[in-house]
């Protein structure tokens, strides 16, 4: 089958499925639904690796339908984090579901409502990575949110009720900001080009960007970033976040805060790319590293007044997404490939990370940190697994986070503002002890008089195993495939060529994976 | 005089969407969403016939059916599903007079953002413009100081809206599929939120936000 064929199949298969589930009466086992929807995410996994794979392998962009979906090496990225992070969550969905069902904290009847909406926020997050269409990339994130709103408040209780109004309204009043700046991005595009049925596919678009007025652009990517940023989670709009993330079923909210996320900052991230070009790059530059800092300190001072395990996860998640909007702030190769990597990272960690949370709380049945002791003794496997997820999301080497964080640091100090960069270490160091303080107080510590040793699923178990896995790996020998990828990434997002980009000071240093390899041919 | 005639619209539009915003009852607003719709289906109706765009007529057509009937239709069935709830209580956090006061702000910023455009649009019609781009802030303003949710609602059709005429002035040859992609994107918020306020109510028999603050810091 053509790959452009099998990029139109991987979005339409998690779709489908999602149809499927949503034509079977309420009444279908839970199984089939269960089954329908792992076989919709392990589809989806295979074709995200065939096509993404075989893009960042050949190196050779790939367009379907037309000009409407376009897959390059940036899009192939965020396209594998949905597609791997969807699958795993999907498994873990299987068991987690069904405790939730048998202890009734959420109605028998929704279990299709939950499957075909998981499989349906699949192919929106899909379609944001892969559209070509300005318009339709709204579209899709819009999407997100309207998929995603029955998901967040799914359990039948006043606060998973609450946690999605505000995340419906908050979301979706934010990105109607971004529609405005993609329109007047698009509007800009009809005007100069000669033919104006291209002017809303971005590939299109991108030649023309130094004809773009400058004034317009930097309205448009300031609307931008407050659209889009609000669906990122980025201060000041990022309140819906940890409402939305504390009350949706666990592995929904490692979705949200793992991939999603990132979704909304690969919109930002292209228009950034395109805002370089009109207006220079002082200006967005300038403004994401202003909304990264203060969603790194905000962050930080409001971790510590959480009592919620996945509250504190959540704005975990706001810190991060802070830093990834940081490193887009530092700029230049080495901050955008920081940038890239961190999204891969934290979307590992925190799928991790939220998936223990739902261990937690299917053992303790509640998520106060105060009434969590002693997991160590009651289950220790999910003791263990907590221990390197809280670790790991702490950015400790030998993991993951840490390499990311170490390349922030690096480009921070190189390009400075050295401020920033002090502002920033208070900051993550914060998080950093509220993060390890639920390592201390709640994984340790005496468990509650007569609890018994309880431990979740095997099928709970195994993809965290397996997310746990990876944070290590990546953490320790990251693989060259990631390196390159991002690499070649870091050049579509500079526009300039992955020889260009080693000529800047200590990017060569460390990504040299490529120049090696052209080196020995 | 075809660009007079939008401008002049533009107007209206500014008006009714205040008078959304000002509404005491939820079937009022509804009144006025649809009467705004109705001035901004001729806000497109006259750029079409003075830009010569057939794909305007078109929009303006769609938008007949979708701003003048649909959002009206779905906003009017939750509010009979909730039983119409009585709603006096829920005053907005602020006063009519300010929230005129705050849209004329509104306009003014951003006509003075609009005047420093170089596009072709912004020369003909700065006051369309000027007050396309104010409804994302008048909508705004009517989410954070709406107490009703039901109410919050309005403000993202009014945001919607500006995005619509903006589109239409900017880019009104823009091709009828992407004019229907947010269209259809809006009436699926719209039915969305509208089905969890009317959740909402079942569980709490509420439609106040400042019953929704249990989830905080």
């Amino acid at each position: 089958m053509d790959v452009s064929m099998l990029t139109v199949a991987l979005l339409a298969c998690p779709l489908v499925f999602s149809l499927i589930m949503a034509a079977l009466p309420k009444t279908t086992s839970y199984s089939v639904f269960a089954g329908l929807n792992t076989i919709s995410v392990a589809a989806t996994l295979v074709l995200s690796v065939v096509t993404a794979g075989t893009m960042l392998s050949s190196g050779q962009n790939i367009d379907a339908l037309g000009l409407w979906l376009h897959l390059d090496s940036l899009s192939s990225i965020f396209v594998l984090l949905v597609g791997i992070i969807g699958f795993i969550t999907g498994v873990y969905s299987i068991s987690y579901i069904k405790i939730d069902i048998e202890e009734k904290t959420m109605p028998a009847e929704r279990t299709k409502q939950y499957y075909a909406l998981f499989s349906l926020f699949v192919f929106t997050m899909l379609l944001a990575c892969l559209s070509n269409n300005i318009i339709l990339t709204w579209a899709a994130v819009e999407a997100t949110t309207l998929s995603t709103v029955f998901l967040v408040g799914i359990y039948k209780n006043k606060q998973a009720l609450e946690a999605s109004w505000k995340y419906a309204m908050v979301c979706t009043a934010g990105v109607a900001f971004g529609l405005f700046g993609t329109l007047l991005i698009y509007a800009n595009a009809a005007d100069i080009m000669p033919n104006a049925h291209e002017a809303a596919f971005l590939t299109s678009i991108m030649p023309y960007a130094d004809q773009f007025d400058p004034m317009l652009v930097r309205l448009a990517f300031a609307f931008i970033v407050i659209g889009f940023g609000t669906k990122a989670g980025l201060f000041p709009m990022h309140t819906w976040l940890p409402d939305a993330h504390s009350q949706a079923p666990s592995p929904v909210s490692a979705l949200l805060s793992g991939v999603l996320l990132k979704c909304a900052m690969l919109v930002i991230i292209r228009f950034y790319s395109l805002s370089i070009i009109t207006v220079g790059d002082t200006y967005p530059r300038t403004l994401l590293l202003i909304l990264g800092t203060l969603s790194i300190l905000v962050a930080a001072l409001c971790i510590f007044k959480q009592d919620d395990i996945k509250r504190r996860f959540a704005y975990s998640s706001v810190d991060n997404v802070g830093v990834v909007a940081l490193c887009l702030g530092i700029g230049g190769p080495l901050g955008i490939a920081a940038c890239l990597l961190h999204c891969i990272f934290h979307g590992f960690t925190k799928a991790l990370a939220f998936c223990m949370a739902g261990n937690i709380q299917h053992i303790y049945h509640t998520r106060d940190l105060n009434k969590i002791k002693g997991v160590v003794e009651i289950a220790p496997v999910t003791a263990a697994l907590t221990i390197i997820a809280l670790l790991a999301l702490a950015a400790f080497p030998p993991f993951a986070l840490f390499i990311s964080e170490f390349l922030t640091f690096v480009a921070g100090v190189q390009s400075g503002p050295i401020w920033v960069v002090v502002l920033v270490a208070i900051g993550l160091t914060g998080v950093y002890f509220a993060l390890t303080g639920i390592a201390l107080k709640s994984i340790f510590g005496k468990a509650p008089e007569g609890m018994k040793r309880h431990e979740v699923p095997a099928l709970m178990i195994i993809p965290e195993i397996a997310l746990a896995i990876v944070v290590m790996w990546f953490g320790i020998a990251t693989p060259v495939a990631i390196t390159s990828g991002v690499e070649d990434a870091t050049s579509v997002v500079l526009n300039q060529s992955v020889e260009e980009l080693h000529e800047a000071p200590l990017y060569r240093m460390v990504f040299s994976s490529q120049t090696k390899t052209s080196e020995v041919n | 005089m075809g660009y007079s005639l939008v401008n002049i619209l533009g107007g209206l539009l500014i008006v009714t969407s205040t008078m959304v915003v000002v509404s005491k009852t939820i079937p009022s607003a509804i009144k006025w969403y649809a009467i705004q719709s109705v001035v901004l289906v001729g806000v497109l109706l006259t750029l079409g016939l003075t830009t010569g765009a057939t794909e305007l007529l078109m929009w303006a057509a769609s938008a007949f059916v979708t701003k003048v009937i649909l959002v009206p239709f779905i906003l009017n069935r939750a509010y009979k599903k909730m039983g119409s709830p009585a709603d006096s209580t829920l005053t907005s956090s602020i006063k009519p007079a300010w929230t005129i006061i705050l849209t004329g702000l509104e306009v003014a910023i951003c006509f003075a953002v609009v005047t420093r455009l170089s596009l072709p649009t912004a020369e003909v019609a700065t006051p369309a413009l000027a007050i396309s781009f104010a409804h994302f802030f008048v909508g705004l303003t009517c989410i954070i100081s709406q107490r009703n949710i039901l109410k919050q609602i309005f403000g993202y059709c009014l945001m919607e809206n500006g995005s619509h005429v903006t589109l239409a002035l900017l880019a009104p040859t823009a091709p009828e599929i992407i004019e229907i992609g947010i269209a259809t994107d809006a009436i699926f918020a719209v039915i969305i939120m509208s089905a969890v306020v009317v959740r909402i109510w079942n569980d709490t028999k509420s439609l106040d936000s400042h019953d929704l603050t249990e989830l905080k810091g």
